[in-house]
């Protein structure tokens, strides 16, 4: 290798970022070791570095941030045979054990010995080179850039809700929240065939910039009941049959649950109160179904297709960049409210 | 049928006002059938409305007539009827559909929202002598099933409709909270859809004992005030150390919900059955981060052919579970009897041929 520099950015508590010196990892069978070329910066990184800890997890030691990756193979360990140094790849950072009954099933994003990206205690990927296994190394074609490869994690969320709440052509789709998570939900469902997608949140410039993004109608909340804002989503679009919870407010999931259509599926990928009110009666006469969504599974690669064939533009997200050494300043951009996804600037193709 | 043939109707007036009258007995259409009415089950639903005058937005605003849990015998068919003859004995779904919309033409024609509902208001029900229903939504019972059990496909039907939206399967772990009876006919088509290990909760232990007796492998009794996540833990060491990858809530109590969504494996399904309050307090993180689905259940579609092949094949037996049985004219009775559970009344039946 031409440089020793393995900068990290390195999290020692709350509001405590660090840039350091990190030993080089050894890829060991199965592994890569790769060098990290840019890394988008995600709404739970922000939480971690703000509170040092979310609800389950707790920054105990120091903590390398960042999952959102797109890197260039550097070297591979015995037994690589699907990739070259040289490849550029995307990452999924989540890596299950693969021996559980989980695992076997097919739903490994519910391991419960889950190795995530910057999830304590497994360091992230905000650094200038890392380890990975190979199988969890997704090769990008040519004519994608890096920053596409590092919008395929939010992408991969989309897409897992998307399939969960059975998003297709004929569908009706609500999504509710209309940050980073929304907006890219906005575009997967649009790409899966969605015939009309209602956006719904308290703030006008979101909505706007969903209404750019594809979405078909866009209600405005603030203020309203859900009763008020359920009649207000049914009126624009009709009841949904399919709904995409990406704002963490409880009203949401209520007022998706008063406007939904006997039958729809509300999928929540936000996360609020531990125990919402629920009206449950109603839940019940109409047929609906919640399903959680938590992280993804066997999404990349339909993730990568759409990315790769142009279905879906992830690009126009990207509104801040800035280089590792400038950390600092992207999370501090990222906490505003201002940003989209902000992007981070680790490295350069060789 | 001749006019002014009795037509003795059980018809709520109101709140606890329920009245034995004659009715008209009505001609049947092309694709009816007029049934002499047999044997006819209560329901907590018709409790409700009795004893509330209203579940939910459903409100009894006119005089209706109550049951919707029935069985008879065919006395006259429409003209266009072809698949039941006089002298059929048959076992009635109780909600017809519109049969146009894209629900009806898709297969949920129980969220067809122009559905007719046997006693639901504003829909008259069949607790009465003669009875005009589609014949289609009537299903003709073999000679060896009798009208209780005829009766009894309306209840086992909710059982079928919440074990397969569940995707009971063969292997499934299922949690059954609640040991009435539409917890006891949950578990009956669990086990026949393949369930290898069934426990069930409730908060009486007569009830669990009357459970056991019926098939469940395991009970855990909920004492009030329990701590939910221990009570989880008590079902999966019931369960020989495995949790249950499938619970049917049957209660409609918000703790009992909780308990299922918790004590469910991760990736796995809790169905809603049972009606409780407006709004219910609902563990909705730890649903979500471990994909525990949450499925509202309502009613039933396309599950009468399964429950009567259920019964009539001997796979399940609900006799059992028809404790009290009363005729037509001591209507104001069985109602009590099954309000109050009194003698520990599982099912009431009230017979209609007087």
């Amino acid at each position: 290798m031409a440089d020793c520099d393995n900068l990290s950015a390195v999290l020692h508590r709350a509001l405590d970022l660090r840039l350091e010196q990190r030993p080089i990892p050894e890829p060991g069978p199965g592994e890569v070791l790769l060098r990290v070329l840019c890394v988008g910066i995600c709404g739970s990184d922000v939480h971690y570095w703000n509170h040092g800890r979310t609800a389950r997890f707790v920054v105990e030691s120091p903590l390398v941030l960042g999952h959102e990756t797109a890197a260039q193979v550097v070297r591979c360990g015995p037994d690589v045979s699907h990739l070259q140094p040289g490849t550029v790849v995307a990452l999924e950072p989540g890596v299950p054990c693969r021996r559980c009954s989980l695992c076997r099933g097919g739903r490994y994003n519910l391991c419960p010995r889950m190795r995530f990206h910057a999830t304590p205690p497994v360091d992230g990927t905000l650094t200038r080179y890392f380890v990975h296994p190979a199988d969890f190394c997704f090769r990008l074609p040519d004519h994608m850039s890096a920053e596409d490869g590092a919008l395929l994690e939010p992408l991969a969320v989309a897409v897992h809700s998307c399939r969960r709440a059975r998003v297709g052509p004929q569908s009706r789709v609500l999504v509710t929240g209309a940050g980073p998570i929304g907006q890219v939900s906005v575009l997967v469902a649009k790409a899966m065939g969605a015939t009309h997608i209602c956006i719904t949140d308290i703030n006008e410039g979101r909505l706007q910039f969903a209404r750019k993004l594809g979405a078909d109608s866009a209600v405005c909340v603030a203020g309203m009941g859900v009763e008020e804002a359920a009649a207000a989503v049914v009126a624009a679009g009709g009841p949904p049959t399919a709904a995409l919870e990406c704002s963490g407010a409880d009203s949401s999931l209520v007022t998706a649950i008063h406007a939904a259509d006997a039958g729809c599926v509300i999928a929540t990928v936000g996360r609020g109160s531990l125990e919402p009110l629920l009206p449950v009666p109603l839940l019940t006469a109409k047929e609906v179904e919640i399903c959680g969504i938590f992280r993804y599974a066997n999404c990349y690669p339909a993730a990568l297709a759409l990315l790769a064939s142009g279905a879906v533009n992830a690009r126009q997200l990207i509104s801040h960049r800035f280089t590792l050494e400038e950390v600092e300043e992207a999370f501090q951009a990222a906490k505003s409210g201002v940003a989209i996804k902000v992007m981070i600037k680790v490295g350069e193709k060789s | 049928m001749a006019p002014g043939t009795e037509n003795l109707s059980a018809v709520l007036y109101g709140i606890s006002d329920l009245r034995l009258e004659q009715r008209e007995v009505k001609k049947p259409g092309d694709h009816d059938v007029l049934l002499r009415m047999g044997q006819v089950g209560i329901c907590g639903s018709d409790v409700s409305y009795l004893t509330k005058g209203r579940i939910g937005d459903f409100i009894v605003k006119d005089p209706m007539v109550l049951g919707h849990e029935a069985a008879g015998t065919v006395v006259e068919c429409g003209s266009k009827v072809t698949n039941l003859k006089c002298g059929d004995r048959v076992a009635i779904e109780p909600g017809v559909p519109c049969r146009r919309c894209d629900f009806c033409k898709g297969g949920r024609y129980n969220l067809c929202k122009k559905v007719f509902f046997c006693a639901t208001p504003p829909d008259d029900g069949n607790l009465c002598q003669y009875y005009l229903h589609d014949a289609d939504f009537c299903f003709k019972l073999p000679d060896h099933v009798t009208l209780e059990e005829g009766a009894f496909l309306e209840p086992l039907s909710v059982g079928v409709h919440a074990a397969r939206r569940a995707g009971v399967t063969l292997g499934s772990r299922v949690l059954i909270c609640g040991a009435g009876p539409i917890g006891l006919v949950s578990m009956m088509a669990a086990r026949s859809m393949g369930a290898t290990s069934i426990c069930i909760t409730d908060i009486s232990e007569s009830r669990l004992q009357f459970a056991k007796s019926q098939g469940a492998d395991a009970v855990v009794l909920v004492k009030p005030g329990s701590d939910d996540k221990l009570l989880a833990d008590a079902v999966e060491e019931q369960m020989g150390g495995v949790r249950p990858d499938i619970t049917i809530e049957c209660s409609g109590a918000e703790s009992s919900i909780r308990l299922a969504i918790l004590a469910t494996e991760s990736g796995g399904v809790v169905v809603l059955v049972g009606l409780g309050p407006p709004e219910v307090k609902v563990p909705m993180v730890d649903a979500a981060v471990r994909e525990v689905d949450i499925r509202g259940i309502f009613r039933y579609a396309n599950c009468y052919p399964l429950a009567l092949n259920l019964i009539a094949s001997g796979r399940v037996d609900v006799k059992p579970l028809i404790t009290h049985r009363f005729s037509l004219t001591e209507a104001r009775e069985a109602f009590e009897t099954a309000r109050t559970g009194a003698g520990g009344a599982v099912k009431v039946m009230i017979n209609c041929e007087i």
